[in-house]
């Protein structure tokens, strides 16, 4: 896309990676304090059980041990993200092999590990809640006493016509599909470490999304007041929605508290499996139809979600499942139910793309079902289907930029899909096949938040005397970029090198506030804030100059890093000249600039009907994969991603790539490797060795295609791409599986077993033909 | 507790450890030197890996008593007087860096890769590489990255990590 922008556009390497080759970024675990201790957390061995007392009194005469918590040194209220369902330590009861009952803090990690298995506890077991459909009966035994059928959240909408759409179908299919509990494998593990000051005040250091949205948690879990908490942000060794909220904060916090000492928990890779926030698994029936001329006439949805045993942000996550999908095509006859159900297992939560990925797999693999059965390729039904700029869709969506026909397209040319398909043919060994598919999605940017419904952003961009630039933003940056493209917009309005700003960490003290890295929200909102403050500071660095100059403000223009006079260009001021002129006019103070962006446009959907526009852009995608298929082994090889992706403008395409390369990467790890086994409540495989996510073998190469349709809402055009890079993976490769060998695999991951025993069903008749109109 | 002195970075160190201590933990609690990242203490992920007399191998899984007398190289000594290694300046420069968690493993065990195999092909650096995990790039970007380096060390501009 051409660019008259001298920074944004620009291909730029992450502001902060130099301090991460030379090794010297400090993440959660890096944290040192003086006199710190060594924090361990007892958990709960059973799924669900009661426990009767906590004995400590052998824990606590170890030598070496400075502090045992349970629940009573806590203040045992219910809190919540959203539902509030959680205490810091188990009270009543424990609802999953991992919930957290005690915890030390010694002198080192041994001691605690020691102490750990001094503690004693009597349970009185429970029958475990396990299987969704179960606990949702009558008779099922409760997770939470207090809420019938096991049924944390409950979503019903209709749109349009849903029964006129099934009864006027040319064709329809309903089908069930499934996905597992997956965890985002951020490769560093969650920490914290927690200091208290004598006047009762609380400094924690963790990798987290936002620590201000951590904060407003912590303060409701601790019942003390937000401003009496201090949480900064370390580097954070990636998150994918799983560092927005982890128990381990309060934990080290009360730990620390009791101790007297600093503490520092960080959570084995263990751990991690058993006790963080994996993706929500759900259970969903689809049916959709379309009409003899391949648009879309219906789609009916079934969902329920796996809550696990606390709610943390799951509602979230369940409500874009039902939701979000919808408006990437223009379809007006929708019926949804859908419930988020509590079971005894690890508690779901966030990751990368929330529920849209599920959905899209269910969603894109119906699109191909339904355009075989009206004799359409898969490239033609979704181009006569999808929406357009303009548009508003059932949902009351705006659409203000969509490219989503041209991201159709431009994925299909580049891999001349309509022509190479093979529908089922083997290659020269027999046994082989070769296939190709693809997939749509839509996304947000700039989503409503899911805390309190502020949703804009707010920044400082301060100027010294010196020219040089420090941008301060709330929003959390976890390696996907955001510190690069806040600097890129600060240098872009400034005028001035890239170089010349630093953006700061976030940090509750001191960082304007902000909800953080969730929703697909800081390119757009965070970058909105950032543009608003750099333009009030080059405003006042204008309004400074031109006194000095004694000329209007309005005669005055910032270009290519200098001031200049409009009407005589050859008056100039380069950028710290002009800086130390704006600062010496305040005695020597910075320029200060202040950015509040307040969203315009965007309404809260209301609670019951789910209408209105939740964002303030959308952003599409469609990629293609191409994969060999060994009906022998039932292995699955991706041999290459095609990925066209309408980002709004890119502000920095290589972060761009970053995102849509990484997205994909974790798209292929869910559709073909991922799955977190359980028996019994029990994870089966908590390591990398049985939870295999992708390595540099699995990824084939992948070809970016960046749509850039300038969004009128976002800053300089540019919408969202990191969550939305995840969407469609898992259906373009289920597709391209299809493509391969004639079998539609409706669970994840599509493992060999799987592709087995579905070749096997296919063999002997018993695969539902995809022609059944 | 036993004494030893180990040799990172050009420097030696007189310390006292346990016998079941790994090197991993103390080069991060006892040396302070946290650039050497714990992403599984199992062996299964890299973001441990250091040089060993060249080599790159897994802190979390070798014990620090076994590595007296040996030249350790940890990400903070990779750069030389201020300049970076070829690698560590070829991950900067493709992006092949996010959040940095597994940068510091996998840019040690790039190193060790070109110094035994100065001109890999893109399959054989994905299989060197391939007992690093990194959860966001996708690895298209790192692969790319010592491509490069190995075209700058081979070209003469680099520094190995001698
Ligand atoms: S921490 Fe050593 S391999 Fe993971
Ligand atoms: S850059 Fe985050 S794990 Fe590799």
């Amino acid at each position: 896309m051409s660019n008259a922008y001298q920074v944004v556009g620009k291909r730029a390497p992450l502001v902060d990676s130099i301090d991460k080759v030379v090794g010297s970024a400090r993440f959660g675990a890096d944290i040192k304090l003086p006199g710190m201790l060594e924090g361990k957390i007892l958990r709960s061995p059973h799924p669900h059980a009661r426990i009767r007392y906590v004995d400590t009194a052998a824990a606590e005469a170890l030598p070496g041990v400075l502090g045992v918590i349970t629940a009573a040194d806590t203040p045992m209220v219910r809190y919540g993200t959203i539902i509030p369902d959680q205490t810091i330590l188990a009270t009543d009861k424990v609802r999953y092999i991992g919930d957290e009952v005690a915890a030390v803090a010694a002198v080192d990690l041994e001691t605690a590990e020691a102490a750990l298995r001094l503690i004693k506890v009597d349970y009185e077991l429970l029958p475990p809640v396990l299987d969704m459909e179960a606990a949702m009966r009558d008779d099922s035994l409760r997770v939470h006493n207090d809420v019938p059928n096991n049924i944390a959240d409950h979503i019903h909408f209709e749109r349009g016509d849903p029964d006129g759409g099934r009864r006027d179908a040319y064709a329809c299919f309903t089908r069930r599909f499934t996905t597992p509990a997956v965890h985002q494998c951020y490769l560093e593990p969650n920490s914290c470490v927690a200091t208290w000051s004598e006047n009762g005040s609380l400094t924690l250091w963790a990798p987290n999304q936002g620590p201000f949205a951590a904060r407003l948690v912590l303060a409701r879990a601790l019942v003390m007041p937000e401003d009496k908490i201090r949480f900064i942000q370390t580097f954070t060794g990636g998150a994918f929605g799983g560092k927005t909220w982890q128990q381990v904060w309060p934990i080290t916090a009360v730990l620390a508290r009791k101790a007297g000492r600093p503490v520092r928990i960080v959570l084995t890779r263990q751990e991690e499996f058993e006790a963080t926030l994996p993706r929500v698994p759900m259970i969903i029936d689809l049916s959709m139809g379309v009409y003899r001329d391949g648009r879309l006439a219906f789609k009916e949805t079934r969902i329920m979600s796996g809550n696990g045993a606390y709610s943390i942000s799951a509602p979230a996550v369940h409500y874009v499942a039902a939701t979000r999908y919808d408006s990437l095509y223009r379809l007006g006859n929708i019926r949804c139910t859908a419930d988020l159900v509590y079971t005894n297992t690890v508690p779901t939560g966030m990751f990368r793309g929330f529920g849209n990925p599920q959905m899209h797999f269910a969603g894109e693999s119906m699109m191909d079902m339904l355009a075989e059965a009206v004799g359409i390729d898969p490239v033609e039904i979704r181009r006569r289907n999808a929406a357009l700029p303009g548009d508003t869709s059932a949902h009351g969506w705006y659409l203000g930029s969509c490219a989503v026909q041209e991201t159709i397209e431009k994925a299909a040319e580049a891999t001349d899909l309509v022509n190479r398909r093979r529908g089922g043919r083997p290659l020269a060994d027999g046994k082989t096949f070769w296939g190709i598919g693809m997939a749509s999605c839509i996304h947000v940017a700039g989503n409503r938040t899911i805390y309190k419904p502020y949703d804009g952003s707010n920044a400082r961009v301060q100027v010294s005397g010196d020219g040089s630039v420090v941008v301060y933003s709330g929003e959390a940056d976890l390696g996907q970029g955001c510190r690069t493209v806040f600097a890129q917009i600060a240098a872009e309005v400034l005028g001035v090198p890239m170089d010349a700003v630093t953006v700061a960490a976030a940090d509750t003290d001191f960082s304007p506030f902000a909800i953080g890295t969730v929703a697909s929200r800081v390119t757009t909102l965070g970058g909105l804030a950032v543009d608003l403050a750099a333009k009030d500071a080059r405003d006042k660095i204008l309004a400074a100059a031109a006194e000095n100059w004694g000329v209007p403000a309005q005669a005055l223009d910032m270009e290519n890093g200098s001031v200049i006079s409009r009407s005589h260009p050859e008056r100039r001021l380069s950028f710290p000249v002009a800086a130390e002129i704006a600062s010496d006019a305040l005695g020597g103070k910075p320029v200060i600039g202040v950015g509040e962006y307040r969203t315009e446009g965007v309404v809260l959907p209301d609670p019951q009907t789910k209408y209105g526009n939740i964002a303030i852009a959308y952003s599409f995608g469609t990629q293609v994969a191409e994969v060999l298929v060994d009906t022998e082994t039932g292995r699955v090889r991706v041999l290459r991603f095609v990925a066209a992706h309408d980002v709004g403008r890119a502000i920095n395409p290589l972060g761009v790539e970053g995102q849509i390369e990484g997205g994909i990467a974790q798209g292929i790890g869910y559709a073909l490797l991922e799955e977190i086994k359980m028996d019994r409540g029990r994870v089966l495989n908590p390591d990398f060795l049985d939870y295999r996510i992708p390595t540099s073998v699995d990824i084939p190469p992948i070809e970016s295609i960046l749509v850039e349709p300038d969004d009128p809402n976002g800053p300089f055009g540019a919408k969202s791409v990191g969550e939305t890079a995840v969407v469609p993976t898992v259906a373009a490769v289920a597709n391209a599986i299809y493509d391969a060998i004639g079998v539609r695999l409706t669970d994840l991951p599509m493992t060999p077993d799987r592709i087995l025993a579905a070749l096997r069903e296919k063999r002997a008749g018993s695969q539902p033909s995809s022609s059944g109109a | 507790m036993k004494e030893i002195t180990l040799n990172v970075n050009g420097e030696n160190h007189r310390l006292e450890i346990e016998p079941h201590w790994t090197l991993l933990y103390v080069l991060r609690e006892k040396l302070d030197l946290v650039g050497t990242k714990e992403g599984c203490n199992a062996g299964d992920c890299g973001a441990c890996t250091v040089l060993i007399d060249g080599k790159a191998i897994n802190s979390c899984l070798f014990l620090a008593v076994r590595s007296e007398g040996r030249r350790i190289v940890t990400i903070e000594g990779l750069a030389q007087n201020g300049k970076l290694h070829p690698v560590q300046q070829a991950f900067v420069d493709v992006g092949a860096v996010q959040c940095g968690f597994c940068t510091p493993g996998m840019v040690l065990r790039a190193v060790s890769l070109l110094a035994e195999n100065p001109q890999p092909d893109a399959t054989e650096i994905r299989q060197a590489i391939s007992g690093n995990l990194c959860r966001c790039t996708g690895y298209v970007k790192i692969v790319q990255a010592i491509e490069l380096a190995a075209q700058d060390v081979t070209t003469g501009s680099g520094v190995s990590d001698e």
